[in-house]
C-alpha cells in the first residue's frame, strides 16, 4: 500500500508537469491569436509600434515564436515580461506568495467555520441557530465573492474599522480572506451537514446511542470520518476555485496577488507573463489536488487500489 | 452707560479685528501654503514598469513619475499654457528662424551632487533618438521625420537647430525630461540601456533633477519618494522647494478602492480626475468636509465619434453610398441632443462639443465655426436628400435598395460614461429612424479593429498632453497615425484633407502666433464642415482632493495636480 | 421549505417568460429621471383619502446631486391590462418605476424581468450542460479509474486553468462584428458549460471512486449488474448532494461570468438587459450603489433564485435540504 501511494504521487507529479507544459503552451498560442498586442496604442507612432513588435519577436510566425518560448521554458526560463521588462519568474514569485497567503488564510477560515457549523446544523434539526446557519450558508453560496468584497470594502470605508484595500498589516487581509472564505465555508458546511445526517442514520449509531454513548460525542467523532471523502474530494476543486475566484477579489480589495497580475497581463497581451501566471496557477492546482488526493488515499485506503 | 458704550465699542472693534484677521488668513492662503514638511499620499493606477523615462512609449505611471522625479529645460504651465523657464534660464531665437540658443541655469546639481551641464542635455537627445530606447519622446522631437540638431558650445549653453522652421519653437522641449548622463551613459554605450533603471535598481543609482527622489519601492504596494535636498527651485520668498518631505504613492488598480480610500482619508489625491458618475456622491462628501472638489476647467480632449472614411475599407459595402457621405454625418450630428446628454449623464459637468478644440484651449479655440446642432427636422431632411426613406412603414429608414439604414458603433467596455453616451445616442438615432448596433469590445481588440480599419464607426477617446496643434500633426494630417477616420494615407483621399495638410504645413512653419492662429482657424473651419468626427460633449475636469492638501492648482491635463508637485503642501495630520 | 423554494424558482422563470406583459415599461425606454428612486403604489393619498391604486410622480430637487422629491400634488392612477401590459400608469410622462431607474433613466424593474430571460436562460442552459458533462465524466473517471481517470481529470484541470478570456477574445475576433441576441445566448451557454463542467466532475469523481468500493456496489456487481447500471442507479445518485452544491455555486458564477464575457466583447448587444451587466455596472461604482441601493436588485434576484433552487432540491419531510441523496444512498 505504501509503495502504491508513492507510485501514485510520482504519477501525479508527472501529470502535473505535463499540465504546466500544456496550460502555458496554450496560453502562449492563444495570447498570440487574440487581437491586439503589446504596445498597440493609437497614440504610439506606427514606427515605435513596429519596433516593439520586432523586439518581442511578435513579428515572427507563431510556430517560430512558440518554439523559441518552449526552448527557454525547458531551461526553466519563463522569459521576460513585455510590460515590466523584468524576468517573469521574479514577478510571478512575488505575487504568487501573496496569493498563497490570501488563499490559505481563506481556506483555513472556511474550514474552521464550515465544518463545525455543518455538524451543528445536521445534529440539531430544531432551534433558531441551525436554521440561521442553514439560511446564511445558502445565501453565502449564492453570493459571488466579488459582491461580498464590494460590500465589505464599502462598509470599511464608511466606518473606518478596517483598511480599505492594499496589503501591509494583518488587518488588510481580513476583507479579501473573508470574501473568499464565505462561499467556500458554505460549501463545506453543506457537505458536512449532509455527511453528518447520513452518519446519524447508520444502524451502528443507533446501537451506540442505545448503549448510552453520549450523542454529541458520537456525532462529532463519526461525522468527521464520514465527511472526509466528499470534503477532501472538493478541496482539490476549491484550490482551483480560490485561485480563479481570487482575481476578482484581489482587484476589488487591491491585493497585489497573482490574479491581478494575470488580469493586467491578459489585457496588455503580455504573452510571457500570462504563460508565467498560468504556470503558477497550474502549480497551485497540482499541489492542491495532489495533497487532497494523498489525504484521501490515507483516509480511505480502498481508493489507493485503483491506481 | 458710557462705560457700557465703551465696552460695546471695544467689543465691536475686537470683533472687527478678529473678523479682519480671519478674512486675512482666509484670503491669504499662503500663510498655510508655505507649511513645509509632511507627506502627501497619492495614487498610481498602474504598477510602474521601470524608471527610465527614455524607454519605449509612455504609460500613465511613467509619465506621472517623470513629472515628479525629473525636470526639463522649459515647462508649459499646465494650468495657464504659458512657457516657463526651468533648467534653461533663458533662450534666444537666431534670425534664421530655426536656431535657438539656450543658457542653462547655473549651479543646478542632480540629487547626488553631480553638476548639471550641457552634456546632460546632449545625452538626453542622443538617448531618446537612439534605436535602443525606441522612445515615443524621440518621435515627438522630430519635425517632418527629421531630428533636431543639438550642440553645446560650452558647459552652460546649448544650441538647438530645427530641421525646418517650427512655430512652437522651444515649447517642444517640455517633452524631454533630463536624466543624469553620468548614471545612464555607460548603459547606452554597452547595449544594456533597455535594462537600465529597472524596478530593482537601487534608489541611490537613480538621481534626478526633479523635486523628489525615489526612497523605496514595494512592488504592488507603495512607491515612496523623498524630498530632493538639492532641488534647484526656491519659492518667492527664497525658501527651498519642495514644501513636502515625502510623496507616497499607493498602487491602486481599481477606481472604487481609490475613491473609498480618499473618502476614508487614507489618501489625499486621486490618480485621475473624477468620473461623471462619481460626481453626485462626492458632492455630498464635500458637504461633510471629507473631500474638496476643484473644477479644473473644460477638458481638452473630447471623446470622438468617428466614421471609417477609408474608401478602400468600404469598397464592397453596399451601404458606402450613404455611410461615408458627409451629409449622413451632418444628419446624425443634428440628431444628437447634446444638452440632454450633458444634463442626464454628466449632471451638467460638461459642455456640448462640436469640434476637437474645446473652449479650454484659449489660444486656439474658434467660436464661430459651422455646427450641426440638435435639430431632428434638419436631420430627417438631410437623410431624405440622401434617398433614405421609410419605404415599408416600420418607422425605420431604408436606402434606395430597400436595405435598412443600419450601422454599428464600436466602443470599449469599462468606460462607463462612453457606454452610456452610446446607449443614449442609439435611442436618439432610433427616433429619426436610424438603427445603430452597439458593439462593446475589450480595449486591445478595439484598437486592433481601428488599426485594421475593420469597423463602421467608433466612439473612443484618448488624452493628448499638448494644446498646440503642431504637436498633434498625427491627427490633422492625412498621413498621420492618429488621423483616425482614415489613418496613414499615402496621399490625401479628399480635397479638403489635402487642403488641411497644406494649411498645417504652413501653420507649423509660421513663427508669428497671430498668423498661426489664422491658419489653424481655417483648418478648424474645413474640419467642422466636413465633420469626419462627430463630437458630443467635452466634460469638465473635476479633481477631488483630501482636506489636507494645500496650494493645488489643478489643470485639465494629466497629471492634474502633481504637475507642480514642488509647490504642493499639506496640513499636518490631525489638524 | 421545499414549497417556498419551488415557488421562488417558478416565480423567476415566470417573470422572465412573461416579462413583456409584467414589465410596466419597455426595457430600453429612456425616461427623464436618472437614478430615480423606486415608486410606491399607494391607495391612501396625502390627505388621508382612500382612492384607487395610484402613484405620486417625482420631481427633481437637485439634478447635480440627483435628489428627487415626491410630488404629492399630482397623483397618477394605475391602469391595468392596457397596451398589453399588466400594470402601468395612465400618464406616459410619469412612468411606473417600481424599482427606480438606472443611470440612463431606464426602468430597473423592467430590465430585471427582461434580464431574467437572458441571464437565467444562459445560466440554466450552461448549468445543465456543466452538470451533465461533469457528472458523466466524473462518474466515468471515478468508476473506471486507471488511464480514463487520468485523462478525464487532467483535461478538467486544464480547463480550470486555461486563460479562457483569450479563447473568447480570439473567438470574438473571427466572428462578425454585430451579433444577434440568440447567437450571443447560445455561444455563451456553450462556453460557460464547457468551462464549468470540471468543477462538477471533481467532487463527483471523488465520491464515485469511494462509493464504488463499497459493499453495496460489490453486491450489485456480484448479482451481475453492468457498469452502466451501477453508475447510473447507484453512484450518480450518491453524488447528488455534491451535484446540487456545485450547481448552487455555478449558477451565480455563470451569471457573473456573463458580465465578464461582455467585458471581452461577447455580451448581449445593447440595449438588451442582463443581470450580469446590470451588476457589473453597479460594481463599477460602489459609492453610487450605497446611494442608489436599488441598483443591487440583480444581486438580490440572483440570491433569491439560487436560494429557491437550493431549497426546492431539499427534502421537505425532514426539513433538511439535500440529505436524501447524500453519501450512502441505498
Amino acid at each position: 500500500m505504501r509503495s502504491s501511494l508513492v507510485r501514485r504521487i510520482i504519477r501525479r507529479l508527472f501529470f502535473a508537469v505535463l499540465l504546466v507544459l500544456f496550460v502555458s503552451s496554450i496560453a502562449v498560442v492563444l495570447a498570440r491569436l487574440a487581437p491586439g498586442g503589446i504596445g498597440e496604442d493609437l497614440l504610439t507612432p506606427p514606427e515605435v509600434r513596429a519596433r516593439i513588435r520586432a523586439e518581442f519577436e511578435l513579428d515572427r510566425p507563431l510556430p517560430v515564436f512558440y518554439l523559441h518560448w518552449l526552448g527557454r521554458l525547458v531551461r526553466f526560463d519563463l522569459g521576460t515580461s513585455f510590460v515590466y521588462g523584468r524576468p517573469v519568474g521574479e514577478l510571478v514569485r512575488d505575487r504568487a506568495a501573496n496569493t498563497a497567503l490570501l488563499a490559505s488564510t481563506a481556506l483555513a477560515i472556511a474550514t474552521l467555520i464550515g465544518i463545525p457549523l455543518g455538524v451543528l446544523t445536521a445534529s440539531h434539526r430544531r432551534g433558531i441557530l441551525p436554521a440561521v446557519v442553514r439560511g446564511a450558508s445558502v445565501v453565502a453560496l449564492s453570493t459571488p465573492p466579488i459582491l461580498t468584497a464590494l460590500v465589505m470594502v464599502l462598509i470599511a470605508s464608511r466606518t473606518g474599522w478596517l483598511p480599505v484595500g492594499g496589503m501591509g498589516t494583518v488587518w488588510h487581509l481580513v476583507i479579501p480572506a473573508l470574501a473568499l472564505a464565505f462561499p467556500v465555508g458554505a460549501t463545506l458546511e453543506r457537505l458536512q451537514a449532509g455527511a453528518t445526517t447520513e452518519t446519524l442514520r447508520q444502524p451502528f449509531m443507533l446501537a451506540a446511542l442505545a448503549r448510552g454513548v453520549p450523542r454529541s460525542l458520537l456525532v462529532w467523532r463519526h461525522s468527521f470520518r464520514a465527511s472526509l471523502v466528499p470534503v477532501l474530494g472538493i478541496y482539490g476543486v476549491i484550490v482551483g476555485t480560490i485561485f480563479s475566484g481570487s482575481f476578482a477579489v484581489e482587484i476589488v480589495t487591491n491585493w497585489p496577488g497573482l490574479g491581478r497580475l494575470m488580469l493586467d497581463a491578459l489585457f496588455a497581451r503580455d504573452v510571457h507573463l500570462v504563460a508565467g501566471c498560468a504556470v503558477a496557477g497550474s502549480f497551485f492546482l497540482a499541489v492542491g489536488t495532489l495533497a487532497a488526493d494523498v489525504a484521501l488515499s490515507l483516509v480511505d485506503p480502498r481508493l489507493g487500489e485503483s491506481t | 452707560m458710557t462705560r457700557n458704550k465703551k465696552l460695546g465699542v471695544g467689543a465691536l472693534a475686537a470683533a472687527a479685528l478678529a473678523g479682519a484677521i480671519y478674512f486675512a488668513v482666509r484670503a491669504n492662503p499662503e500663510l498655510e501654503v508655505e507649511r513645509r514638511g509632511g507627506t502627501l499620499r497619492a495614487i498610481l493606477r498602474d504598477e510602474p514598469t521601470g524608471f527610465n523615462r527614455y524607454l519605449g512609449p509612455a504609460d500613465n505611471s511613467k509619465e506621472l513619475l517623470a513629472q515628479v522625479l525629473h525636470d526639463r529645460l522649459v515647462r508649459v504651465n499646465r494650468a495657464t499654457d504659458a512657457l516657463e523657464p526651468r533648467l534653461a534660464e533663458r533662450w534666444t531665437a537666431e534670425p534664421d528662424g530655426v536656431t535657438h540658443t539656450i543658457s542653462l541655469r547655473p549651479g543646478v546639481t542632480f540629487s547626488d551632487g553631480a553638476p548639471f551641464t550641457s552634456a546632460d542635455v546632449l545625452f538626453a537627445f542622443e538617448a531618446v533618438y537612439s534605436k535602443a530606447a525606441n522612445s515615443a519622446i524621440g518621435t515627438s522631437l522630430t519635425i517632418g521625420g527629421k531630428p533636431l540638431e543639438v550642440t553645446a558650445p560650452d558647459a552652460a549653453t546649448v544650441r538647438i537647430r530645427f530641421p525646418s522652421p517650427f512655430g512652437p519653437g522651444v515649447r517642444v522641449l517640455d517633452n524631454l525630461p533630463i536624466l543624469p548622463r553620468h548614471k545612464l551613459e555607460p548603459a547606452l554605450r554597452n547595449g544594456t540601456f533597455k535594462e537600465a533603471w529597472g524596478l530593482t535598481t537601487p534608489a541611490a543609482e537613480m538621481p534626478g533633477l526633479g523635486p523628489f527622489v525615489i526612497e523605496s519601492y514595494l512592488p504592488g504596494r507603495t512607491l515612496t519618494l523623498a524630498r530632493n535636498p538639492r532641488y534647484w527651485k526656491k519659492d518667492d520668498r527664497g525658501r527651498q522647494l519642495p514644501y513636502l518631505d515625502r510623496l507616497e504613492f499607493q498602487i491602486v488598480a481599481d477606481m472604487n478602492v481609490e475613491i473609498l480610500q480618499l473618502e476614508s482619508g487614507a489618501v489625499d489625491l486621486m490618480f485621475s480626475d473624477l468620473r461623471p458618475e462619481d460626481y453626485a456622491s462626492l458632492r455630498r462628501l464635500e458637504g461633510q468636509g471629507r473631500v474638496r472638489l476643484v473644477d479644473a476647467g473644460i477638458s481638452l480632449d473630447p471623446p470622438m465619434f468617428w466614421f471609417n472614411l477609408d474608401p478602400a475599407a468600404k469598397a464592397s459595402d453596399p451601404r458606402r453610398g450613404w455611410l461615408q457621405a458627409t451629409d449622413f454625418r451632418r444628419a446624425l450630428s443634428h440628431a444628437i441632443d447634446r444638452e440632454a446628454i450633458v444634463k442626464t449623464l454628466y449632471l451638467g459637468a460638461a459642455v456640448p462639443a462640436f469640434g476637437p478644440v474645446t473652449p479650454a484651449n484659449q489660444t486656439w479655440y474658434v467660436s464661430d465655426l459651422p455646427r450641426y446642432g440638435y435639430d431632428p427636422a434638419a436631420a430627417r431632411a438631410r437623410l431624405f436628400d440622401l434617398g433614405l426613406t421609410d419605404s415599408n412603414g416600420d418607422d425605420l429608414l431604408e436606402d434606395k435598395a430597400g436595405q435598412p439604414v443600419r450601422f454599428s458603433i464600436v466602443t470599449n467596455r469599462g468606460n462607463t460614461i462612453r457606454e452610456r453616451t452610446v446607449a443614449v445616442m442609439q435611442e436618439q438615432f432610433r427616433k429619426i429612424g436610424v438603427t445603430m448596433d452597439v458593439v462593446m469590445l475589450e480595449r486591445g481588440a478595439l484598437i486592433q479593429r481601428i488599426i485594421s480599419k475593420d469597423y463602421d464607426t467608433v466612439y473612443f477617446g484618448t488624452e493628448s498632453t499638448s494644446r498646440d496643434p503642431s504637436s498633434n500633426l498625427d491627427f490633422w494630417t492625412s498621413s498621420g497615425g492618429f488621423h483616425v477616420w482614415n489613418m496613414g494615407q499615402a496621399k490625401p483621399a479628399t480635397d479638403w484633407e489635402r487642403r488641411i495638410d497644406e494649411l498645417m504645413v504652413q501653420q507649423v512653419a509660421a513663427s508669428d502666433l497671430a498668423e498661426r492662429q489664422r491658419l489653424f482657424a481655417e483648418v478648424q473651419r474645413i474640419f467642422a464642415e466636413n465633420i469626419p468626427v462627430i463630437y458630443v460633449t467635452a466634460p469638465r475636469v473635476t479633481v477631488a482632493l483630501g482636506p489636507r492638501v494645500l496650494n493645488a492648482t489643478p489643470a485639465p491635463i494629466r497629471p492634474t495636480v502633481l504637475w507642480n508637485s514642488e509647490s504642493l503642501a499639506v496640513r499636518p495630520e490631525g489638524s | 421549505m421545499t414549497r417556498v423554494g419551488q415557488a421562488l424558482v417558478v416565480l423567476w422563470i415566470a417573470a422572465g417568460a412573461f416579462a413583456p406583459v409584467l414589465a410596466p415599461n419597455p426595457p430600453a425606454a429612456q425616461f427623464e429621471f436618472p437614478y430615480a428612486p423606486p415608486m410606491r403604489p399607494r391607495i391612501i393619498d396625502a390627505d388621508g383619502h382612500w382612492r384607487a391604486p395610484f402613484v405620486y410622480g417625482i420631481r427633481v430637487r437637485s439634478l447635480i446631486e440627483r435628489t428627487y422629491e415626491i410630488d404629492t400634488t399630482r397623483p397618477v392612477p394605475l391602469v391595468w391590462f392596457s397596451n398589453g401590459r399588466f400594470v402601468s400608469t395612465a400618464d406616459p410622462s410619469t412612468p411606473l418605476l417600481l424599482l427606480g431607474s438606472d443611470a440612463i433613466n431606464r426602468d430597473v424593474f423592467a430590465r430585471l424581468l427582461y434580464g431574467a430571460r437572458a441571464s437565467l436562460g444562459v445560466a440554466i442552459v450552461a448549468g445543465v450542460c456543466a452538470l451533465l458533462i461533469g457528472a458523466i465524466a466524473g462518474a466515468a473517471a471515478g468508476y473506471a479509474g486507471g488511464w480514463i481517470d487520468d485523462v478525464v481529470m487532467r483535461a478538467a484541470d486544464l480547463l480550470i486553468l486555461l486563460p479562457a478570456i483569450y479563447i473568447v477574445l480570439a473567438l470574438r475576433a473571427v466572428m462578425p462584428l454585430t451579433l444577434e441576441f440568440h447567437q450571443v445566448f447560445w455561444l455563451m451557454a456553450v462556453i460557460l458549460g464547457l468551462v464549468g463542467w470540471p468543477h462538477v466532475a471533481r467532487p463527483v469523481r471523488a465520491i464515485v471512486a469511494s462509493e464504488s468500493r463499497r459493499e453495496y456496489v460489490e453486491a450489485a456487481r456480484a448479482v451481475g449488474a453492468g457498469p452502466g447500471r451501477i453508475v447510473l442507479r447507484h453512484l450518480v445518485p450518491a453524488a447528488g448532494h455534491a451535484l446540487i452544491t456545485q450547481a448552487t455555486l455555478l449558477l451565480p458564477a455563470f451569471v457573473l461570468a456573463e458580465a465578464t464575457l461582455s467585458f471581452v466583447g461577447l455580451g448581449f448587444p445593447d440595449p438588451a438587459a442582463s443581470w450580469g451587466t446590470m451588476l457589473l455596472e453597479a460594481g463599477r461604482n460602489v459609492r453610487a450603489v450605497s446611494e442608489y441601493p436599488w441598483m443591487l436588485a440583480p444581486a438580490v434576484a440572483i440570491i433569491l433564485f439560487v436560494l429557491g433552487l437550493h431549497l426546492s432540491a431539499g427534502d421537505g419531510r425532514r426539513g433538511e435540504p439535500l440529505t436524501d441523496t447524500s453519501l450512502g444512498a441505498k
